[in-house]
């Protein structure tokens, strides 16, 4: 946040100068939810753009998705020279409501909400302000009758299924793992990927697939100590590179990589960047990046230049480059070409993935 | 009192005050080297603060310390330790998974580098332990001591800081009768080592055996010396209450008829089996007093609980009046005229934390005054422990006071208030002046003789054979959970009852037991 | 007098505790370069319009209530010496099987919401109840026990949201029960609020507001007033003297335990009924810990939890607001936090400072009449009136 305030006071000339035009491109907007100009509280007439962003469990500084997200407002905040609050919820995230209430009074618009458990504290937030622009990420809007929202989902079985291919490539003991934070829909579709991905290569290939918590208990995403363990059990039982989609509980399967000799594949964010351990970023063989970071960047840039329709959902996948893998520590350059190819034929449709197992 | 030798301990016009109070006025002590001086008193009379004052833990308003004939002032107990005065507590400040060694030296430790120099701290406790002949040994574990160890390690403590001067506070109340002996035998040690010893008692008997002069305190002064060669038991209870005592015995026989409680053949089992209780039988008649009398552990307790309904009976029953009461519940024997003055109060006798009305409530949850229908009737309970505040004597500044706040005779004289209201068919009194000084437990004695003659059965279970012998009408005699003898206490005497009690017959003291010191210890026996 | 003095002692435990986290919290602020003052300006604005003032009272009131019933289910159990860490499970059982069954049935509006009421304290009674079963039978402390059935009930509670009471689409991501139909919606208080003359707050003030306020003073009566509270409390002062008493103790357990997790079986309840309609993966957790420390906090009087909940709820509303106010929601935690260490050290200090009062008067009680110094003023003993006791402040009286 002082971040965010710091670019906030640098930025403050750039955004008077573009005042006018922000102006301008709202008139020009022929949707009056995605006006840019103020509302809520702080009253009309100033022009910023104000974003707000209201954040998942875990809040800011998860390495993951939260900072995803904000990298991409903060780059959209940047370009456009707009202001950028962030919230995090409370510990049992019991406030999402309120977090989306306070940055509405505040005058932010549009809010990003980041997760998709802001489904119930949007369907009722958002009708009270009719006048701004909401966003929910890995959440569907279309259906709800939420009109001043928009929903970014992603395709995260084809992203899953690239890292399926490379762990394919790589394994020398045709075995691999994935684990799951919480054995729930959305991140079943990682697994179906990623199994599609690998079978792709090796239709013979053992798949070990393991959650770290049932529906229902969301501790998965942030148990590394379990992770550690399901990851460890699945190195010793021959498996030499274990996929996660468990938020924070990834750390403990990079740690139980790192233990076992064996390789991981990150999820979300580059982790090899992330996880801030020379050791542990020998293990990431690549990540699949859910680029929550371009998808929140381009619907800030669609609402400032007045294309946001709302009541919509906006699917980001291979094509929009909102799915894709990372090649941080060049493990995977050997194989990029083999990649690339499948890449090539899922947006060319040719290889069509399932988004469930 | 003008010898040439400088007095170890000399106390002049000692005054303190507490806001509104007086604790000590003018005490005068004179405490000449290498004696036992015993300060006796009733509970509450002041001995605490005396004690405290001369150990450093609070500073008098008035009045002069000299110690071996120099003024001293005493900031705190580490000026007392300097001044070569240490104190043994009443109870025991040890830790119980450390050795005796490590007890010890604990806050002292002999040093070899950083690390606790062992073989030191060894020689010097085995030193003191041979020179007054305690017998201790440094690498036992505390936890597995008996009290009268715990409470020589606890003099060793004291003697291994350079003590010359040794406070003992109530040091026989957690002995039983052979641990006193052995204790009054280190004593005579330590005094022909040139050791002072003040001993802080209200068991007369024991304070006329061991020491070498007494200081009386009363109402916070003092109010003389007296040679305990020339002195009788009476004469000190009599200085310490300022007025003439009256003595446990009653003999005119208001036993009635009807049976108030009939005991057959009741057995109760340890967990493993074993029988605590063991066949016994024995009947309480309405207006009498049936003592149980017998070393402790061998089944009172376990009786107790199995006629109060706290223990499963394996055999037998137990009749209350004309029903029998073996499958009710505890309170529905309440209900019914039960009551009950428990061995330890501050364990199945009071709420400490809560005030003394809610305390006349305990046990009488379900009976008037103290409820209505299913509510606590406050004001009831309020106004009914005024009242036995005023009837038993109860010195407390009012019923919302915290029980905890009271001393022990007090609170003991609320228990048997408590228990007497409601008008009971059947009291079980355990150890019902135990740790009451003098005049509370005359009171007591005296409610219950009162009660007795009202028609009160009452079953009497106490390590005070003189009590035992004055008060009952019958006694039975408890050995490893069976009753071996059914005795008249007119003309017994308390040898005699303590042979019965360890097994031997008559007045033949089994060889190795403990008999004989038990009665002489007389007003404090527990084994 | 009396009076005067006992609330004075009963209010300085709060006051001691109150200070020693004023002070702490400060200084952990200064050490993060954040104002203090600025902090506390902010937890107390409640917005700039009458609309965002009263949707910020209606938010501290919505979380209270959920924590007060915690709180009490903890207290309950606590004032009988038992220590009911298994409320978190019992009331997470007990709201989905009460949203599985609510939504199963059709009923007339009130009937339907007590239904569902009934429905979770019998399954949060159940629940402790295995835990007082487990303890009177086979001896297991109840700490040990409640811990593990916690874990069984959040299997459980999964097991049956994702089985027999699934109600949401397959593949969508929050997992749902079938939403309760109208009838067991409990009817907010927002028509209340308006009779007030006040705005309309953005979310609904729950009804069962009303259910937690009786709860509370059912509470506190039965546990003050009652002499089946005094056995239980009783029971948690001192065991052995409440079993001589003729307390039967097995049965106390028992009914403690089963009255402690029907209470708890209530906490999902505020928000089930009065804003979501179904259990879902992503039902508020950990309010039966948070219990825990309202039940500490409180004192485990029912007036003590509720000003607790009300401040726990406070400071958690303002964690938005200070993060828009630039200032670390930490800052939150760390003062819940501070204050729950301070109000358990506060307590201690109030114990002694009480227990020694009390001894020092009932000294001037005890000993009074023959040793009163002839020059001070009250020859009564305390309690009865003299001004004394309130000089009672020097140390060295007591006995510890």
């Amino acid at each position: 946040m002082r971040g965010a305030r710091m670019r906030k006071a640098g930025l403050r000339a750039a955004a008077l100068l573009t005042a006018g035009s922000l102006a301008l491109a709202g008139c020009a907007s022929d949707d009056s939810d995605s006006d840019s100009s103020g509302s809520g509280s702080s009253g009309g007439g100033d022009g910023d753009v104000k974003i707000g962003l209201a954040y998942d469990t875990g809040g800011r500084g998860d390495k993951s998705f939260n900072d995803s997200a904000y990298a991409g407002a903060s780059a959209a905040a940047e370009s456009l020279g707009a202001e950028l609050q962030d919230l995090s919820p409370n510990a049992d995230a019991s406030n999402r409501a309120d977090l989306l209430t306070q940055l509405a009074d505040d005058g932010f618009n549009p809010i990003i909400a980041v997760g998709f458990a802001y489904a119930d504290a949007l369907a009722e937030v958002a009708p009270q302000y009719p006048d701004v622009s909401f966003a929910i990420v890995d959440s569907a809007v279309d259906g709800t009758g939420l009109d001043n929202a928009t929903g970014l989902l992603f395709a995260a079985e084809q992203g899953s299924f690239l890292g399926g291919v490379a762990a394919a490539l790589k394994t020398e003991t045709d075995h691999i793992g994935f684990v799951g934070g919480v054995d729930v829909p959305l991140i079943q579709t990682f697994q179906a990927g990623y199994e599609q991905g690998a079978r792709a290569v090796n239709p013979d290939i053992v798949i070990d697939v393991q959650y770290i918590s049932p529906a229902g208990d969301f501790s998965g995403f942030n148990a590394p100590e379990k992770a550690t363990d399901i990851a460890g059990a699945m190195y010793a039982n021959g498996a030499d590179i274990v996929y996660h989609a468990a938020g924070g509980s990834g750390q403990g399967v990079f740690e139980a990589a790192a233990a076992a000799g064996g390789l991981a594949i990150g999820v979300d964010s580059d982790q090899y960047e992330t996880v801030g351990d020379a050791a542990l970023q020998q293990v990431i063989l690549t990540s699949v990046l859910k680029r929550v970071d371009v998808a929140v960047q381009s619907f800030i840039e669609d609402f400032e230049s007045g294309d946001v329709e709302g009541g919509t959902d906006i699917v980001n996948d291979l094509s929009t480059e909102g799915m894709e893998l990372s090649t941080s520590g060049g493990f995977i350059d050997d194989i990029q070409a083999q990649i690339d190819d499948y890449r090539q034929q899922i947006i060319d449709g040719d290889i069509e993935v399932s988004s469930t197992p | 009192m003008t010898e040439s030798a400088p007095l170890a301990v000399e106390l002049r016009k000692v005054t303190k005050r507490f806001p509104g109070v007086v604790a000590n006025r003018d005490i005068d002590l004179r405490v000449r080297r290498g004696e036992v001086h015993a300060i006796v008193g009733e509970n509450g009379a002041g001995k605490s603060t005396l004690m405290k004052t001369l150990y450093g833990m609070h500073r008098p308003d008035e009045g002069q310390i000299l110690v071996d004939g120099r003024e001293i002032v005493l900031r705190s107990p580490n000026d007392a330790i300097a001044a070569g005065i240490g104190m043994v507590h009443q109870h025991f400040m040890l830790a119980d998974n450390f050795t005796v060694l490590e007890n010890v030296v604990l806050g002292q430790e002999p040093r070899r580098g950083p690390r606790l120099d062992r073989a030191e701290a060894r020689r010097r406790i085995r030193e003191i332990s041979d020179a007054y002949a305690f017998g201790i040994d440094p690498d036992a574990l505390v936890e597995d001591l008996g009290v009268g160890d715990r409470q020589r390690v606890e003099i060793a403590k004291v003697l291994y800081r350079g003590a010359r001067i040794l406070i003992l506070d109530e040091p026989t109340a957690v002995l039983v009768p052979q641990e006193v002996d052995e204790l009054f035998a280190n004593l005579a040690e330590l005094k022909r080592e040139g050791l002072t010893v003040i001993f802080i008692s209200h068991k007369l008997d024991e304070v006329r055996k061991v020491a070498d002069s007494i200081t009386v305190i009363r109402r916070g002064t003092t109010v003389g010396e007296a040679d305990p060669r020339t002195t009788t038991a009476r004469q000190l209870a009599e200085m310490m209450v300022g007025s003439e005592l009256p003595t446990p015995e009653t003999r005119e026989s208001t036993v009635r008829e009807a049976a108030a409680l009939v005991v057959s053949e009741v057995t109760v089992h340890a967990p493993d089996g074993r029988a605590l209780v063991d066949d016994v039988s024995f009947t309480v008649h309405e207006g009498e007093v049936v003592g149980i009398a017998g070393v402790e552990g061998n089944g009172q307790s376990e009786l107790v609980d199995a006629i109060m309904g706290l223990r499963p009976l394996v055999a037998g029953s137990v009749r209350l009046g004309t029903h029998d009461v073996s499958a009710w519940s505890t309170r529905r024997r309440r209900e019914s005229g039960l009551a009950f003055i428990p061995e330890d109060r501050h364990r199945q006798g009071m709420l400490l934390d809560a005030s003394l009305w809610e305390n006349r409530v305990l046990g009488h949850q379900t009976q008037a005054p103290s409820v209505r229908g299913p509510f606590i009737d406050r004001r009831g309970a309020r106004a009914d422990t005024a009242r036995i505040m005023r009837e038993y004597d109860v010195r407390a500044p009012s019923p919302d006071t915290p029980a905890v706040a009271l001393s022990g005779g007090n609170q003991q004289k609320l228990i048997v208030g408590r228990e007497m209201s409601g008008r009971p068919r059947l009291l079980i009194a355990a150890h019902p002046t135990r740790g009451v000084d003098v005049g509370a437990q005359a009171k007591i004695w005296e409610l219950l003789r009162q009660a007795r003659a009202e028609g009160l059965g009452i079953v009497l279970i106490s390590a005070d054979l003189d009590e035992l012998i004055g008060l009952s009408d019958s006694l039975a005699v408890m050995l490893r959970g069976r009753i071996v003898a059914t005795l008249d206490p007119t003309g017994i005497t308390p040898e005699e009852l303590g042979g019965h009690m360890t097994g031997g017959r008559g007045g033949t003291t089994a060889p190795g037991a403990t008999p004989a010191g038990a009665t002489r210890a007389g007003g404090g026996v527990a084994s | 007098m009396t009076v005067v003095r006992r609330i004075g002692t009963a209010l300085i435990a709060p006051l001691i505790a109150i200070v020693i986290a004023v002070v702490i919290s400060a200084g952990v602020m200064l050490i993060l370069g954040v104002d203090p003052l600025e902090a506390l300006s902010v937890m107390f604005d409640f917005g700039d319009d009458p609309v965002q003032q009263i949707t910020s009272m209606v938010t501290v009131l919505n979380r209270a209530v959920p924590l007060f019933l915690a709180g009490i289910a903890v207290a309950i159990a606590f004032r009988a010496g038992l220590f009911n860490i298994g409320v978190e499970g019992q009331y997470r059982l007990a709201t989905v099987v009460a949203a599985g069954i609510g939504a199963m049935v059709t009923l007339p509006a009130p009937l339907h919401v007590v239904l569902v009421m009934v429905v979770a304290m019998t399954v949060g009674g159940i629940w402790a109840g295995i835990v007082a079963v487990l303890k009177v039978t086979r001896g297991v402390s109840e700490v040990i026990s409640s811990i593990m059935l916690n874990t069984i009930a959040l299997g459980l509670a999964s097991f049956l949201l994702t089985g027999p009471f699934l109600g949401s689409e397959p593949g969508a991501s929050i997992i749902r029960t079938e939403t309760l139909p109208e009838s067991a919606w409990m009817p907010s208080l927002d028509g209340l609020l308006g009779g007030l003359g006040l705005e309309l707050p953005r979310r609904p003030l729950y009804g069962f507001l009303v259910i937690a306020v009786v709860i509370g003073v059912v509470a506190w009566v039965v546990l003050q007033r009652t002499r089946f509270g005094f056995d239980l409390r009783a029971s948690g002062l001192n065991a052995s003297a409440a079993s001589a008493s003729g307390v039967d103790a097995k049965r106390m357990v028992l009914k403690t335990m089963l009255i402690s997790g029907a209470v708890a079986g209530l906490i999902g309840l505020p928000d089930l009924l009065g804003r979501n309609h179904n259990y879902n993966t992503d039902f508020t957790s950990g309010l039966g810990f948070l219990g825990i420390a309202v039940a500490l906090l409180g004192r485990n009087s029912p007036i003590g939890i509720a000003v607790a909940a009300l401040f726990y709820a406070f400071l958690d509303r303002a964690s938005a607001p200070l993060q828009a106010a630039d200032i670390p929601s930490t800052v939150v935690q760390i003062m819940q936090g501070t204050i729950l260490l301070a109000v358990v050290v506060a307590n201690e200090l109030a114990r002694r400072l009480a227990r020694r009062r009390a001894e020092q008067a009932n000294r001037q009680g005890d000993g009074a009449p023959p040793v009163i110094d002839p020059g001070a003023a009250t020859a009564q003993p305390a309690g009865v009136g003299g001004p004394a006791p309130a000089t009672a402040t020097t140390d060295g009286g007591g006995t510890p």
